[in-house]
């Protein structure tokens, strides 16, 4: 047989299109996801309340909007359901069959996910992307440098959230209540993140929130697109990127070894 | 008393051939597809009869068990049960009858099948001395009491089938569908449900309605067939009484005993096994006698046996006729 | 009527035994409850920490109104949402039919299937949030028939919610596989953490009257601080049987798609 990358390569195009397929298959997912993402709008609502009659620590109700609508665009491109989807295989049986294909399921599972971000953001995201442009535009940074980094910026927050919900769907061969862990990890997500509001208004917890990779999921592409920063920050941003990135993907393939490990040895 | 008239019922099915633009186009505008499940089909059953529904996969034989006991809207027909229309769903209704599903369980995952048994006992409304009783015969019938306390999910699939049999019976029932009780389970185990149903039928005189892929379970329990087949019924009546229609030969199987020539064989009847010695001919039923007089005499053969042809045979017979007519049909 | 009272009885006891065997369940669940109420204080707390009021509630109303919601998603969870987890798996297993096949309407049957039964210390958190906040000293004054509507209003917002949420269950019959109904619900949900007051024009209205978030606690809220008049209360109250009739014929039209179509 080819090598492992090889055959994945080949598999890639397959896989992109049965993720499509599934996606579509289920038309009031669409919906489901659509709404799900509504956290920034609802925190829109109220942050711009607050700072309706004067800014609130600096930032001005222009500068919310700016801030959540690019919340709500990067989470609709990097969030991701695998955790769920693991935990639910492994208890169906599914999982036993995936793990007779000749294909690294971290793979499969990348491929269907990022496949189906087109279609599952299909309706929001041009529309939170024209509310940015027009009502949040003063607010939006012009450096073209900084314009220039957001997509692999929005890459590599991607990778980082996907190893991560990876490493917690692994978590289903040790344990069966990996549905509670995933939620409480949403929940310190969207405090650490920037999910819930800007770091800045969160004092001492942001200085916590800095060294995590939460940040490094959705605050740095966030950051990157609402503020002007000087050489330093971007490299920071980046380069924190980079070594999460890295740091997460080896965290999640050495706990996937270890639970299919485990799962061999109990027997599914 | 069970009674089908014209019974009817249609399925909308979603089509999606593959590939990439067709999975677009169905977020739009989906394609369906009129699936006739069951198709004008008409029939008597009186209480206390046992009758075997069979028919090759997707024939209807479950929608037809859905329709009558309430789960399914019929598309057209009329349908009363026990003097009710099921698909009302009264509280009446629903306490004279059960339904089980070999496929699908009703008892609780997590726990005993005891607390299933109380969760029932409260929603049907069963009378304490009434549940004891029933319960206790259940077990006894069933062999159910090292069971009851285990979690569903640490039984065997022929443990969870009994004391799924138990769950439904438990509110005395007076009509029985039975869709694939046995599917699944060891020889052993199928031989024991079926007994318990012929004891519970023959106790309690009620009506059951089985659909079973093993002929095993119709022929031993079942006086009276209806065969369904796309939707159609094309046989309803006593069993014998198909085969002999169907297919008047006999089987006769034999052990020789000395050397016997080709043409010989022939004359005697159409060779249909041949395994070492031991040989299996099709026999008329007007030669029977004959040939057993010569197998026995002139042959001196040993370990005679005449049997009914198997169901299995006949009806794959019966379908794969209709099979091959409706290809004829189609092209 | 006492059939349905001991099958409720029954699925609870049974949902405690499940809860009680696994023991990790309560460490996580503890956790969870408390980072979530954390969660949940952290914007007042911020926003409160520099402004002295927000969209005209002052901080002990605020909490007060976030105690409601606690307590109204304390109930959620604690009995709706299992319950919709578990409908949403029966109709995926098949199972479904046999809730059809008993003798019990189908909604009641499934309405309480499943419990948490932690999920009552989230409540008696919001209790012990309304407690504080009335003990604060720019706090409004509390009367008895305020406590008492305050009371009846949580119990038609718990109403509204559950009408909502039969809604969707509705919704499963006719898309099966929704795995993420419960985050649909959690998702609309959350904008009743705050009051109804920060949304302007087209958004309040839909937050009041097309999916009445308002009713689960901005309105509780204000009747037990006494800010209702009542016009309002009864309109609130009609609006919730409203809901929970619409709800009804949703389910029932389902009931009836599905016995139409499933094989």
């Amino acid at each position: 047989m080819r090598s492992a990358p090889s055959r994945t390569l080949r598999a890639l195009p397959t896989l992109l299109r049965i993720g499509v397929a599934e996606t579509v298959a289920y038309r009031a997912e669409f919906l489901v996801w659509i709404l799900t993402t509504t956290q920034p709008l609802i925190m829109l609502g109220l942050w711009t309340s607050v700072a309706r009659e004067a800014p609130f620590a600096q930032y001005s109700s222009a500068d919310f909007v700016a801030y959540f609508l690019a919340c709500l665009i990067v989470r609709q491109l990097t969030g991701n359901w695998v955790a769920w989807q693991m935990s639910e295989e492994v208890r169906s049986g599914a999982m036993a069959m995936r793990l007779l294909r000749p294909l690294h399921p971290f793979f499969a599972y990348a491929a269907s996910h990022a496949a189906a971000i087109p279609f599952r953001s299909i309706i929001a995201l041009p529309v939170a992307i024209v509310l940015l442009a027009s009502s949040g535009a003063g607010a939006l940074t012009t450096d073209p440098v900084q314009l220039a980094l957001l997509v692999p910026s929005i890459a590599l927050a991607w990778l980082i959230t996907f190893a991560v919900m990876f490493a917690i769907g692994a978590l289903a061969f040790f344990l069966t209540q990996t549905m509670a862990i995933a939620n409480l990890y949403f929940g310190l997500f969207s405090l650490f993140s920037g999910y819930l509001m800007p770091l800045d208004l969160l004092g001492p917890i942001a200085g916590i929130a800095r060294w995590t990779p939460f940040r490094f999921m959705l605050s740095a592409p966030v950051e990157l697109i609402t503020r002007t920063l000087d050489r330093d920050q971007i490299v920071r941003l980046l380069g924190g990127q980079l070594a999460w990135a890295a740091a997460t993907l080896v965290a999640a393939l050495v706990l996937w070894r270890a639970g299919v490990r485990r799962f061999e040895a109990v027997g599914g | 008393m069970i009674r089908a008239r014209d019974l009817t019922k249609h399925f909308k099915v979603h089509k999606r051939p593959p590939g990439i633009v067709s999975a677009l186009r169905s977020v739009v505008r989906r394609r369906y597809d009129v699936v006739k499940a069951v198709d004008g089909v008409s029939f008597t059953i009186e209480r206390g009869e046992r009758v075997g529904f069979l028919g090759p996969n997707g024939a209807g034989k479950t929608t037809t068990l859905k329709v009558l006991s309430g789960l399914l809207h019929p598309t057209s027909g009329e349908v009363v049960v026990e003097g009710c229309v099921p698909y009302r769903r009264q509280a009446s209704f629903l306490g004279q009858i059960t339904l089980v599903m070999g496929q699908k369980s009703q008892l609780i995952w997590d726990l005993p099948p005891a607390e299933t048994y109380a969760m029932n006992r409260a929603v049907f409304d069963v009378p304490r001395v009434q549940y004891d009783q029933t319960l206790a015969e259940l077990t006894e019938l069933l062999e159910l009491a090292p069971l009851l306390d285990k979690p569903t999910r640490q039984l065997s699939l022929g443990e969870r089938m009994k004391c799924e049999l138990a769950a439904a019976l438990l509110h005395r029932p007076t009509t029985l569908f039975l869709d694939e009780p046995t599917i699944g389970l060891d020889v052993a185990m199928q031989v024991a449900i079926r007994d318990f149903v012929r004891s519970y039928n023959q106790r309690h005189e009620a009506t059951v309605l089985l659909t079973s892929h093993y002929m095993d379970d119709v022929v031993a329990l079942c006086p009276r067939i209806i065969v369904i087949d796309q939707g159609k019924l094309i046989h309803d009546g006593d069993l014998r009484q198909l085969i002999k229609t169907m297919d008047p030969d006999k089987r006769v199987s034999f052990t020789l005993t000395q050397p016997i020539g080709d043409d010989e064989l022939a004359r005697l009847g159409t060779v249909l096994a041949r395994d070492g010695q031991r040989i299996t001919l099709r026999v008329g039923e007007r030669d029977v006698a004959g040939v057993i007089a010569r197998v026995l005499g002139a042959l001196k053969a040993a370990d005679l046996a005449i049997e009914d042809p198997p169901l299995e045979d006949i009806l794959r017979v019966m379908f794969g006729k209709r099979r091959g007519d409706r290809a004829a049909e189609a092209s | 009527m006492t059939r349905y009272l001991r099958l409720f009885a029954l699925q609870l006891r049974v949902s405690a035994a499940s809860a009680m065997a696994y023991r990790a369940n309560f460490l996580i669940q503890g956790a969870m409850s408390l980072l979530w109420t954390a969660l949940a204080l952290l914007p007042l707390i911020v926003v409160f920490g520099q402004r002295d009021q927000l969209a005209g509630w002052s901080a002990p109303a605020a909490l007060i109104l976030m105690a409601y919601f606690l307590a109204v998603r304390a109930v959620m969870e604690g009995m709706i949402s299992p319950s919709l987890v578990d409908l949403v798996e029966k109709i995926r297993s098949g199972s479904f039919d046999y809730v059809l096949l008993k003798p019990i309407d189908a909604q009641a049957m499934i309405s309480a299937s499943h419990y948490e039964p932690w999920r009552v210390f989230d409540l008696l958190g919001a209790i012990a949030i309304v407690i504080y906040a009335f003990a604060q000293p720019g706090a409004p004054p509390l009367s008895l028939p305020h406590l008492a509507l305050g009371i009846a209003l949580f119990v038609a917002g718990v109403l509204a919610a559950y009408a909502l949420w039969i809604l969707c269950a509705a919704a499963s019959f006719w898309v099966v596989r929704l795995d993420n109904l419960m985050y649909l619900l959690g998702a609309i949900f959350d904008i009743a953490r705050w009051p109804v007051d920060i949304f302007r024009g087209g958004w309040r209205f839909v937050f009041t009257f097309v999916i009445p978030v308002a009713v689960m606690t901005t309105f509780p809220a204000e009747g037990l601080l006494g800010r209702l008049h009542a016009g309002k209360i009864a309109a609130i109250f009609g609006g919730t049987l409203a809901l929970l009739a619409l709800s009804r014929l949703v389910w029932r039209t389902a009931i009836r798609s599905y016995t139409s179509a499933s094989s």
